[in-house]
């Protein structure tokens, strides 16, 4: 009955009530949907951790995390990946050596790693190939005069291999975008000029077209203007395994980028086989072996197993290697929970507030309450229903919403390039995918109804610290 | 049997420049079953007098016994659930709760004592009909007329069966029609459940009503009189 009583309460005075209701809703759906997009952004950087650049486990040489030596390769790789293939846990693995050395083409320079890869293995562990840039080439299918190499977006501009120049079909397809037709007349002067950089291209650019026309044309230019410079050749220059100094010139045969920089400034990827002779690395010369698990859950038990069985090689997990990943899926739920408990702090305000101005309104009503027989504990109880019915009210419809927000952005994704202004969001989209999962809102609720409580006591203490006959007397 | 004993209480204001004593060594008692009024005019101590008996207050000195218990022996959240389960209270005014309806503020003290609806439903459909208000049973308080609203707090103060009631000028905010009306319900009830009835009043045409009139004046008594009423 106290239940119902606070149920009906909340409603006496529907306009005060409402607008503390409308705050909540709008501040849960505000910090639900923040963590939606946080947590979308962080799975998508774990998933890229895992699946694009390390796996969930990774066998090494312990020399070679200290000194990246050709020398330091893993010392029983046949006896390690014959028990990767006897056990169940295991879904997939890719051994791959690692020859640090510098990239060269006529016009630029690139430090970075060169990983010799048994492509159709390292397909099963690594969805580097599904990162291919569009006409840049394929992931080791096409032939070619000399050993494939794979680079990325970054090592390209790096080397210079990205080049833009406006061409009939660059017209045509700027047509089709809807560019006006004067827009594209005023390229004219700039037609079939390469520019080997993009800042030299927005440079030319600039002088033609004003800023209002970059900002809406400008990234649509850019994307069409661009090419790279197809089947460049780069040679490699490495210390072989012997101290000497080795040179292998490769062909690109694809440009790939992740979302991770870092990583694609310092991988290019060629195969083992053409790599390994180079080097004068033997076959089973290998520096690491990634592991692809059948369930995440393993990870913990299958390392310690792997390294009890191997004691002398470094086992370590995909939140050892990319600690930056790892300690966000440690701590980002604390997160989540720190922005809703700012929000609901501020928010807590407006609840106390308006649960004072109710009860202050109503205290000789209160007063016959607690004369009639309604004793501490069951008005104290009856006021704290009032606060958290009003305030769960507010913050299931905003978690509903909230939630549809990112249900439906989580399928169509926000991008998050068209935020940024000029040239400098000229880049590759950024897009998020929210996502939230049920347990968060359980949190939320269990949140709300502990705010609730607390904020329930300023006005509640008010309430029981009257005595019943100074609050009935009659004025 | 006796329900309420007053032994020498006194109440002495303290709280301003002026010692205030509102109830002066005031011996009373109440047997089962009487109506009784406390009259006298304003400022005389009617209501401290009955805030005494009803343990919403304490008494600067003497003893207030009901049903054999030592009122100021009890404390806190013990004195309200002692209200809750012996005394009956209707105000002058502020009796409802303005979001329930007639009957579950009926039902109210009741379900404060742990009773469900259902339990309550017969009592409180059987004291609505004692009280004329079979058909207003679902209004809310703020649909009914003032001597409605004082006739719902009547049923609710008798709904959970209470040693006695305590009724402090239930009447001063109704017009003569609804206080006749209110009074007839209130005699009638008393008869009929033998429940004791305590009110105060300054309306002549109330007194009349009663069958025992306490007359105060400067917080003494200074008449208690049974009338004899032959039917
Ligand atoms: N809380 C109080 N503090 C000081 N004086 C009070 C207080 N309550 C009542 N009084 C005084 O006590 C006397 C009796 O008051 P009251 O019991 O309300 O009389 P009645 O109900 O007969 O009008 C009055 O003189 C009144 O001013
Ligand atoms: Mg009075």
């Amino acid at each position: 009955m106290i239940t119902s009583i606070s149920w009906k309460n909340v409603w006496r005075n529907k306009s005060r009530s409402l607008i503390v209701i409308i705050a909540v809703t709008l501040g849960t759906i505000a910090g639900v949907f923040v963590a939606g997009l946080m947590n979308g952004w962080v799975n998508q950087r774990i998933k890229a951790a895992i699946y694009t650049e390390v796996g969930h486990i990774k066998v090494q040489n312990p020399d070679f995390l200290v000194n990246e030596e050709a020398a330091y390769s893993i010392s029983n790789f046949l006896e390690v990946t014959k028990y990767l293939d006897n056990s169940t846990h295991v879904k997939a693995w890719s051994a791959r050596s690692k020859i640090m050395g510098m990239a060269s083409t006529a016009r630029g320079n690139a430090g970075l790693t060169l990983k010799g890869i048994h492509p159709e293995k390292d397909k099963l562990v690594s969805d580097i190939y599904a990162n291919l840039l569009p006409n840049t080439g394929s992931y080791f299918e096409s032939k070619s005069k000399q050993p494939p190499v794979f680079i990325s977006h970054k090592t390209a501009e790096q080397l210079k291999i990205k080049n833009f120049r406006i061409r009939d079909v660059t017209v045509d397809s700027l047509k089709t975008l809807d560019v006006p037709e004067n827009v594209i007349l005023k390229l004219d002067t700039l037609i079939n000029t390469r520019f080997i950089t993009q800042k030299k291209f927005e440079v030319a650019i600039k002088e033609v077209w004003n800023s209002t026309e970059i900002k809406s044309y400008g990234p649509a230019l850019l994307s069409t203007a661009a090419y790279f410079h197809p089947r460049a050749k780069i040679t490699f220059s490495f210390t072989k395994i012997n101290g000497e100094l080795g040179y292998q010139t490769y062909q690109v045969c694809g440009v790939y980028k992740t979302s991770n920089t870092m990583f694609d400034q310092n991988s290019a990827f060629v195969k083992h086989s053409d790599l390994a002779p180079a080097a004068m690395l033997a076959d089973n010369q290998i520096h690491e072996i990634s592991i692809l698990l059948n369930s995440e859950e393993n990870i913990a038990g299958f390392k310690t197993t792997l390294q009890t069985k191997f004691p002398e090689a470094s086992v370590m997990d995909w939140k050892e290697l990319a600690p930056d990943a790892g300690m966000m899926a440690d701590f980002m739920t604390m997160y989540y929970y720190i922005i809703m408990g700012i929000i609901f702090f501020a928010l807590a305000f407006g609840i106390i507030n308006t649960m004072l101005m109710a009860i202050l309104e109503r205290i000789k009503e209160i007063g016959m309450l607690m004369a009639i027989g309604m004793n501490r504990i069951k008005v104290f109880i009856m006021i704290m229903l009032e606060t958290v019915f009003l305030t769960l009210t507010g913050s299931l419809i905003g978690m509903i919403l909230g939630g549809l927000l990112i249900k439906i952005t989580g399928e169509t994704g926000l991008n998050f390039s068209s935020v940024a202004e000029g040239f400098e969001a000229f880049g590759w989209s950024s897009v998020v995918y929210p996502t939230i999962e049920t347990s968060f809102f359980l949190g939320v609720i269990l949140m709300v109804i502990v705010i609730a409580i607390l904020s329930s006591i300023v006005p509640a203490r008010k309430a029981l610290k009257m005595k019943p006959i100074d609050a009935l007397k009659m004025e | 049997m006796k329900v309420i004993e007053i032994h020498n209480v006194n109440k002495i204001y303290n709280e301003s420049e002026v010692k205030v004593h509102a109830v002066n060594g005031v011996t009373l008692d109440f047997e089962e079953g009487e109506f009784a009024a406390i009259v006298g005019p304003s400022g005389s101590g009617k209501t401290t007098l009955l805030n005494l008996i009803g343990g919403l207050d304490n008494p600067t000195s003497g003893d207030v016994m009901i049903g054999g218990s030592l009122m100021s022996s009890l404390k806190g959240s013990d004195l309200t659930d002692f209200r809750m389960h012996n005394i009956g209270f209707v105000f002058q005014a502020y009796n409802l709760i303005p979001v329930l309806t007639a009957r579950e503020n009926t039902e109210f003290v009741m379900r404060l004592q742990g009773k469900t609806a259902k339990e309550c439903s017969n009592r409180v459909e059987e004291l609505l009909k004692a009280v004329g208000l079979e058909e207003r049973m679902e209004a809310r308080p703020s649909k009914l007329s003032g001597g409605q609203q004082q006739r719902v707090a009547v049923a609710r103060a008798l709904a959970s069966k209470p040693k006695f009631v305590l009724a402090d000028e239930p009447t001063a905010n109704l017009d003569s029609k609804s206080t006749e009306t209110l009074l007839d319900i209130m005699e009638k009830l008393n008869k009929e459940e033998n429940i004791t009835f305590i009110f105060s009043t300054h309306d002549a045409r109330v007194v009349k009503k009663a069958r025992r009139v306490i007359t105060i004046e400067d917080g003494k008594v200074i008449s208690d009189e049974y009338k004899n009423i032959e039917d």
